[in-house]
């Protein structure tokens, strides 16, 4: 059966190039897509084809999904991969697709729309028999209510104020006697700061974990997990570091979050790569619900390395209509995998900080992969994402993986822009990450006063010495009159008076 | 050449010479020592797009950005940016600032050379943009300017001076 004439990738940066990779091993020609800012992209010059779709900004290149389809009729291709991000979960855009007779390569517009809206995903979840958190459904009203729920769901819980935030209108009850005090001020707190008395309570989660199951579906009704990942690195809410397989799944939970993982896919007819998230307790090993991502996600490499399977070739197979290439049975993990998000910030403020790269050389050597399109004298633009490149090492052991890691990030040369190379070197070094009880509060809880750890590595002499030679050499190069602004004609009346 | 120079809140004033083949380079952080470090030019090249720094046995890649009274150095996935003024930056720099940076109140020598001719004199307002002195120095004049109105306090050399590194040249007071 062929696959596909021509494959469209609408996006840009690490995951373009990732999906190029899969369609030129596959014998497809790849079509790029390129905003103003990308025309230097390394995306653009490993395709096949490219094509311009618009001004920098992403809503009027990358997300103008009608621009996208013109150039698709217009370059003849058969197939849109959209990476993750941008138009990866926009229902619009697969309903466009549909109606333009292009396969979308992922899945289907009512998946996404099942799992979009989280009250409906949250019910599909509870019918297909996957823990959710539990706690009030509705709003809490009277002192005797919140002591039954208390009582069912089992204590600590967490009271939250509906309309609460930023910390305000939420109280953890871990003893009966603390729930009523806590109750009425959390509702005093949301009447006062919100307007709204109204309170939910939840059971808390003492050590927070973020895990996911990698999900895997075909047309023929085949579903499979692909084990975990986990992703409690966490910084700004965003994942920065991710592993599989857990250092804190214990193998039967992780057999039952795999299971419950391919219930709910099952349940809802599930197409091609979807990743289904849970909030996880360390102190307890339980397991809930959080959301359902319908695309390919960042992590994914970690995942490939682990079992073997080339995701992005099957999402394409699957979109052909194949049926799923691996077995249940087949699926095993092997080794371990780590992967480092290196992204253009800085590594204290974890503020971007896009600019032109001077220096690049990415690290080599064995065991390891580099997603990146970084290279020497490209900018990186304002516009987009800040993540540059992802490292991704393997070995036998979780040691070996994190000391692999370590080596390749100290390779990696990338000089001109701020990036976040030393907070990874310092996570990784971190008894919490080396012992593996990290949570997602870990970078929060830790890393208040990272400063000193992140710049030990070399020495002040070092940075000045450099410094001042370049700087020596800069002023004994430049004509030292000029830069002092001295007037033309002066300089031409001293040289007369020299030589009268 | 004379150069102070600020990182990350230390003060330190650096002094480089270059040599035929290595480069003199003396530290001295606010408060210490003088450190001097000999640094062979084969411990210090140009490699691939960076620099190759042999420092103490140690290898480091280096890549300096930067230019003016700004430069950042990265090196090993860590990075520093150093202020460094030398004496006609240290004058615009604190005249900008109306102080704070090296003493605003004086004009320095940023490298040892000779003064060839001072227009400036005691006593006198001069006026934001006006030369005060003329420095020869690796030779070449360098023309030391007013970047405010200042009113000349002392002036502690006169035309034909050598002069070292870091030697007061002009005291200031406010106009």
């Amino acid at each position: 059966m062929a696959l596909f004439k021509k494959i469209l990738i609408a996006n840009r940066g690490e995951i373009a190039i990732r999906v190029t990779r899969a369609c030129r091993e596959l014998g497809i020609p790849s079509v790029a897509v390129f905003s103003d800012a990308d025309r230097d992209s390394l995306h653009v010059f490993l395709a096949d084809e490219a094509y311009h779709i618009g001004p920098s900004p992403s809503a009027e290149s990358y997300l103008n999904y009608n621009k996208i389809i013109e150039v698709a009729k217009l370059a003849g291709v058969d197939a849109i991969h959209p990476g993750y991000g941008f138009l990866s979960e926009n229902t619009h855009f697969a309903k466009a697709l549909e109606a333009a007779g292009i396969t979308f390569i992922g899945p289907t517009v009512a998946n996404i729309e099942a799992m979009g809206d989280k009250l409906s995903a949250k019910a599909l979840m509870k019918k297909a028999g996957v823990p959710t958190v539990p706690g009030s459904e509705n709003g809490v009203d009277n002192i005797e209510q919140a002591r039954a729920i208390t009582e069912k769901i089992g204590l600590p819980v967490i009271i939250k104020a509906s309309a609460g935030g930023g910390g305000k209108g939420m109280r953890v009850v871990r003893k009966m006697d603390e729930l009523e005090s806590a109750f009425r001020a959390c509702r005093s707190e949301g009447q006062n700061y919100f307007a709204d008395p109204t309170v939910y309570i939840e059971k808390f989660i003492n050590d927070p974990k973020h895990i996911e199951i990698q999900v895997f579906g075909d047309k023929h009704g085949n579903h499979v997990h692909l084990f975990e990942r986990e992703c409690s690195v966490q910084r700004r809410h965003q994942k920065i570091i991710e592993e599989c397989p857990s250092p804190s799944v214990p193998n039967d939970v992780r057999m039952k979050m795999g299971e419950a993982a391919v219930r709910a896919a099952k349940l809802i007819n599930y197409v091609g790569a979807g990743t289904i998230e849970f909030i996880f307790d360390n102190s307890t090993k339980e397991f809930f619900f959080m959301e359902m991502n319908t695309r390919l996600q960042v992590e994914h490499p970690v995942t490939e390395i682990v079992t073997g399977y080339d995701l992005v070739k099957e999402q394409i197979y699957v979109a052909a209509g194949k049926p799923l290439s691996f077995k249940q049975e087949d699926i095993k993990q092997k080794g371990h995998a780590i992967e480092a998000r290196i992204c253009a910030e800085d590594p204290i403020t974890y503020k971007p900080h896009p600019g032109v790269i001077r220096a690049c050389r990415h690290p080599q050597g064995p065991f390891m992969r580099v997603d990146s399109y970084a290279y020497p004298g490209y900018e990186v633009p304002i516009y987009y994402d800040p993540m540059i490149a992802k490292l991704i090492t393997w070995g036998e052991t979780r040691e070996e993986a994190i000391d692999r890691m370590q080596r390749a990030l100290s390779e990696f040369v990338l000089t001109g822009i701020k990036t976040n190379i030393v907070l990874h070197k310092t996570i990784l070094d971190h008894p919490k990450f080396r012992d593996g009880s990290y949570t997602t509060q870990f970078i929060e809880k830790n890393f208040e006063v990272i400063e000193p750890q992140i710049f030990k590595e070399v020495e002040d002499p070092v940075f000045l010495i450099a410094a001042a030679i370049t700087a020596y050499n800069d002023r004994k190069s430049k004509d030292v009159r000029q830069l002092n602004l001295t007037s033309h004609w002066k300089r031409i009346g001293r040289k007369l008076q020299l030589r009268t | 050449m004379y150069f102070e120079a600020e990182l990350k809140g230390k003060k330190f004033k650096v002094d480089v010479a270059e040599q035929k083949n290595a480069w003199k380079v003396s530290l001295q952080e606010d408060g210490k020592d003088w450190v001097h470090y000999d640094i062979s030019k084969n411990d210090f090249k140009k490699a691939e797009q960076y620099i190759s720094f042999l420092f103490e046995g140690k290898s480091y890649l280096v890549d300096v950005i930067g230019k003016d009274t700004e430069y950042t150095v990265f090196t090993r996935n860590s990075f520093r940016t150093i202020k460094v003024f030398n004496d006609e930056m240290l004058l615009h720099e604190s005249l900008k600032k109306g102080g704070g940076f090296g003493g605003d109140q004086e004009l320095k020598a940023g490298m040892p050379g000779k003064i060839i001719e001072i227009f400036a004199k005691e006593g006198e307002v001069v006026k934001a943009n006006k030369p005060l002195l003329i420095m020869e120095a690796m030779k070449m004049e360098n023309e030391m300017r007013a970047s405010r109105d200042v009113k000349i306090k002392e002036i502690k050399v006169k035309q034909g001076d050598s002069v070292e590194s870091g030697a007061v040249l002009i005291s200031f007071d406010e106009p």
